[in-house]
């Protein structure tokens, strides 16, 4: 499974995306969270704080003049699992982070680190690791391709005028933008910041869009955001908590049959 | 005077640049709301609608489809790419073209090159940047007067906006006031100042009444003028104009 999350700014992707990503990864995934935003989000939600850690510009060689194909590919001898087990951090729960690296006043150019963070997501071997992407707010870059390595592609709206126009957009250049090559084969939308049912069903009417899950408004969760700490660590027993749990599982259906599966076998189990 | 709001996606950018820009159009000047943002959605805070808003989109991205003819010259940009918004105030989205045309009037130049370029004259231009601080590693001094900062009281904006206000003093792009927002209580407010020093930050308190204006998609400046965190932002604007 590959997820990319995508929204307006401040709707909530990078906090639910590093929640699921955690809640998989205790399931036994092995998940890799990857943020292509170019200030800090996910790897906070994540529970890293903020961190630095830019894909060294020795990842990637240049073609040489006249070579085909793009620009800047891995070095000679370099996978893409490799690479992750290289440049990755490690994070809370066993889930790995990579980053495309941090805009700051004077830092070099990152483009060498952002090619090579697109050839890494692109040379991955097809079914590991789950994949769970942060994109950057707005409609900018999932338009330019970021959301390149997504079969699902999830949109957090929040119950307002603005994040619902933003879905709209979004939900058209998943399928229309230059994505739709290797695009994504499911688009669904996850409710943030939800007061209540009828918050919901607005959402689903005017987006137009599948909606899988709403995660409640939760002061605990702007406690969270405040401190800089994931809601997982900060309020496990709160009712947002419970909804990403009950999302992560609609997100892999099979994999939360074939756990139960796995239970059933075994002598004991299957409650 | 031409202003630049910027900060994290979802701390208040938009709110901010349309209560700006309604209450110095209320006081007498002539205000130019620029959304430079590729996800232009200031038209909803100032007030012309969803489906108004919508249609500026459309307009904007039919450029791009080739079904849009191009505007011959920067004033007309304001014109085609426009819309009046309540209370005197023009709309304009800019954002970017992904297929520019270099040298076309309407599409040629990314904001930031638009608001350095242009002679504005003697309006007021309030630019409502995109999220983040990519506009601003572009942006040239002399482009704008004043950068607003809008900051909430999260560990991630405050580190965004951080960066944004190295930015701004390193490139010497213009007078920085930071703006704190959604500020709930002392510890909110002490975790901004502890940031960006007491004196320069203003603060505007969170208000439900705003939260409910951005859920039913009209504009805070109409809905509750006496909102306090309208109120607040509206004396911001009678400080810029006095210190202009």
């Amino acid at each position: 499974m590959r997820v990319a999350f995508v929204g307006k700014g401040g709707a909530g992707k990078s906090a639910i995306a590093g929640v699921i990503a955690r809640l998989l990864a205790r399931d036994g995934e092995d998940v890799l969270a990857v943020d292509s935003d170019p200030m800090p989000g996910l790897s906070v939600s994540l529970g890293l704080g903020v961190v630095e850690s830019a894909i060294p510009a020795d990842a990637v060689t240049e073609k040489a003049a006249g070579e085909p194909g793009p620009r800047f590919r891995l070095r000679q001898g370099l996978t893409a699992t490799e690479a992750i087990d290289r440049y990755a951090l490690l994070a809370p729960d066993g889930v790995r982070f990579l980053q495309f690296g941090k805009t700051r006043a004077s830092a070099a150019p990152l483009m060498r680190s952002q090619w090579a963070f697109r050839q890494i997501l692109d040379g991955l071997p097809p079914e590991t690791p789950t994949v769970i992407g942060d994109l950057p707010g707005g409609t900018r870059q999932p338009f330019l391709g970021w959301a390149g390595y997504a079969d699902t592609v999830v949109v957090v709206v929040p119950p307002t005028s603005a994040g619902m126009l933003s879905a709209r957009r979004l939900a058209k250049l998943a399928t229309t933008g230059p994505t739709t090559d290797t695009g994504p084969s499911r688009i669904l939308a996850v409710v943030s910041q939800a007061r209540d049912d009828a918050d919901v069903e607005r959402i689903r009417q005017r987006t137009g869009l599948d909606v899988i899950g709403s995660v409640p408004w939760d002061e605990r969760v702007l406690a969270a955001e405040r401190e800089g700490r994931s809601v997982l660590d900060t309020a496990p027993d709160s009712a947002v908590v419970a909804a990403l749990t009950a999302l992560a599982e609609r997100l892999a259906p099979q994999r939360a049959a074939q756990r139960q599966a796995a239970l059933a076998d075994f002598p004991g189990g299957g409650a | 005077m031409k202003l630049a709001v910027v900060g994290k996606g979802g701390v208040g950018k938009t709110t901010t640049a349309a209560v700006l820009a309604r209450t110095l159009a209320r006081d007498g000047g002539t205000v130019v709301a620029l959304d430079c943002d590729t996800n232009p959605n200031l038209g909803i805070s100032l007030g012309i609608g969803d489906d108004e808003t919508e249609r500026l989109i459309g307009l904007r991205q039919s450029l791009d489809d080739g079904t849009q003819e191009h505007a011959p010259s920067w004033d007309s940009l304001i014109d085609v790419f426009g819309s009046d918004a309540p209370g005197g105030v023009r709309l304009a989205v800019v954002s970017a073209m992904d297929k520019p045309e270099p040298g076309c009037p309407c599409c040629g130049l990314s904001p930031e090159q638009l608001l350095r370029t242009v002679a504005f004259d003697e309006q007021t231009v309030i630019a409502d940047f995109e999220a983040g601080i990519g506009t601003l590693t572009r942006l040239e001094a002399g482009a704008v007067d004043v950068i607003v900062l809008v900051v909430a009281p999260t560990a991630k904006s405050i580190e965004v906006a951080r960066r944004a206000a190295e930015l701004v003093a390193e490139k010497q792009l213009g007078r920085l006031v930071v703006l704190g927002n959604q500020v709930r209580d002392d510890a909110d407010r002490a975790l901004i100042t502890a940031a960006f020093g007491e004196p320069d930050v203003a603060c505007v308190p969170h208000d439900e009444r705003i939260a409910d204006a951005d859920r039913r998609g009209v504009a805070p400046f109409d809905v509750a003028p006496d909102a306090d965190a309208v109120l607040a932002i509206a004396a911001l604007a009678g400080t810029l104009r006095a210190t202009a």
